[in-house]
């Protein structure tokens, strides 16, 4: 009987998003935390590796701004994990842009703005949550010099080129890794 | 209907945030004009997602991290302004055109208002941006019908049609196309009679002009774009 009362992860830190945007409901907030600030602090770590202090401040920005933004979050528009992932990418570059080698007076708050969204209807809706499954099962089936592809640019936000340059592959290998796992995973379809 | 598109990779380095912010730039741009991209971003944003959620981790301490986190949350809540709005930019228009949002932090009025600089009658450009580790971010205007002079990249450019259209040898370009080319590139782009053409540019290196004339003007386009020791 307990199993039928208790409530799916996913569908309870979806409620807490709401408590958090209706209620500003601390609790919920802590929950999320305890959820996604190891998650944030491990994505940092992949692209800067020791740096513990960068991790800790992009988690709490991170964590800020879900506080800040809930109630901009439509659940039929994208999963809480893909929105949370977008905050936390975008939080990532930013402190980067601002803190590194690399940096850069572009400020990302304009160029990701408006790609989620926009054009919500019951069809692209439905359409979106299939998609949401097929990657998620084939992402499960991907052989494992796919996936390491893969990992390198998302987490450890590495250019093609880079990957290449520190798998010590060529160009053309990295490449036709992705497409094939992004073929796999219905996301690239030859034009 | 735009019929150039960034590669997947391009696309792909996008969604994970990976690509440098003056690529990003362009790529955002063309995602304003491009339904079936936007699907794709979506769907490389789901698979970055699900990396994200998967990721293993060794275990971590982080209950002197919360304390902090809640701290910092009280002081911002009781500081005067909490801004619960983000940060939106509409579109503005300005004499029929529409600046794409993606540009708004450097165009905050209109085309007309930037700093142009003539390189003839008919050729116009002004630099929005160079950035630190040299990138020049540029529009370039010319008018209908004019051709630009033939030219060579020293290095990679990306070109995105924001208004009108060009051609050149290998095809014809109309808004919110995206065309990318490598340092080995020459081209001699005509601009369409039916309009003027206005072209968002990144440059990782400066352009060369190769025609006998137009040779004059490459120290001119190096002193605009400082960056680069050539």
């Amino acid at each position: 009987m307990e199993s039928a009362t208790k409530i799916e992860p996913d569908k309870q830190r979806v409620q807490d998003m709401f408590a958090i945007a209706e209620q500003r409901d601390q609790v919920a907030l802590a929950r999320l935390f305890d959820h996604y600030a190891p998650k944030i602090r491990s994505f940092c770590l992949a692209a800067q590796p020791g740096a513990n202090l960068m991790a800790d401040d992009i988690a709490q920005e991170v964590m800020i701004r879900i506080w800040n933004k809930a109630h901009t979050y439509k659940p039929e528009a994208a999963s809480l994990n893909t929105w949370v992932f977008t905050i936390a990418r975008n939080a990532r570059i930013d402190y980067l842009r601002k803190n590194s080698r690399y940096q850069s007076d572009i400020d990302p708050e304009y160029l990701w703005q408006n790609i989620i969204d926009e054009n919500s209807d019951p069809f692209q809706d439905a359409q979106q949550k299939r998609d949401q499954q097929m990657i998620q099962q084939s992402l499960k089936k991907l052989p494992v010099d796919q996936r390491q592809v893969l990992s390198k640019v998302y987490l450890e936000g590495k250019t093609h080129k880079e990957a290449a340059e520190e798998l010590s592959l060529p160009l053309g290998t990295i490449k036709s890794r992705v497409r094939l796992a992004l073929q796999k995973l219905t996301i690239y379809v030859k034009r | 209907m735009t019929h150039y598109h960034p590669s997947i990779e391009t696309l792909t380095d996008y969604a994970a945030g990976a690509l440098p912010l003056s690529h990003s730039l362009c790529v955002s741009t063309h995602l304003e004009h491009c339904p079936e991209c936007q699907q794709q971003v979506k769907k490389l944003e789901m698979l970055g997602a699900q990396l994200f959620e998967q990721n293993r981790m060794p275990p971590q301490e982080l209950r002197h991290l919360k304390d902090q986190f809640f701290a910092r949350l009280e002081q911002q809540d009781t500081s005067a302004d909490t801004s619960l709005t983000t940060k939106t930019v509409e579109r503005i228009e300005d004499n029929g055109y529409q600046i794409p949002k993606s540009l708004r932090q450097f165009i905050t009025k209109g085309y007309d208002d930037l700093t142009w600089m003539h390189l003839s009658p008919s050729f116009k450009i002004a630099t929005l941006h160079n950035e630190e580790g040299g990138a020049q971010i540029a529009l370039t205007r010319v008018k209908a019908g004019a051709h630009m002079p033939t030219h060579t990249h020293t290095g990679d450019e990306i070109t995105l049609v924001l208004e009108g259209a060009f051609s050149d040898e290998t095809g014809i370009y109309r808004q919110g196309d995206f065309i990318s080319r490598d340092a080995r590139h020459k081209h001699k782009p005509i601009v369409t009679k039916d309009a003027e053409c206005i072209c968002l540019t990144v440059l990782d290196a400066p352009i060369e002009f190769t025609g006998w004339f137009t040779r004059l003007l490459n120290p001119i386009l190096r002193r605009y774009h400082p960056h680069t020791s050539l």
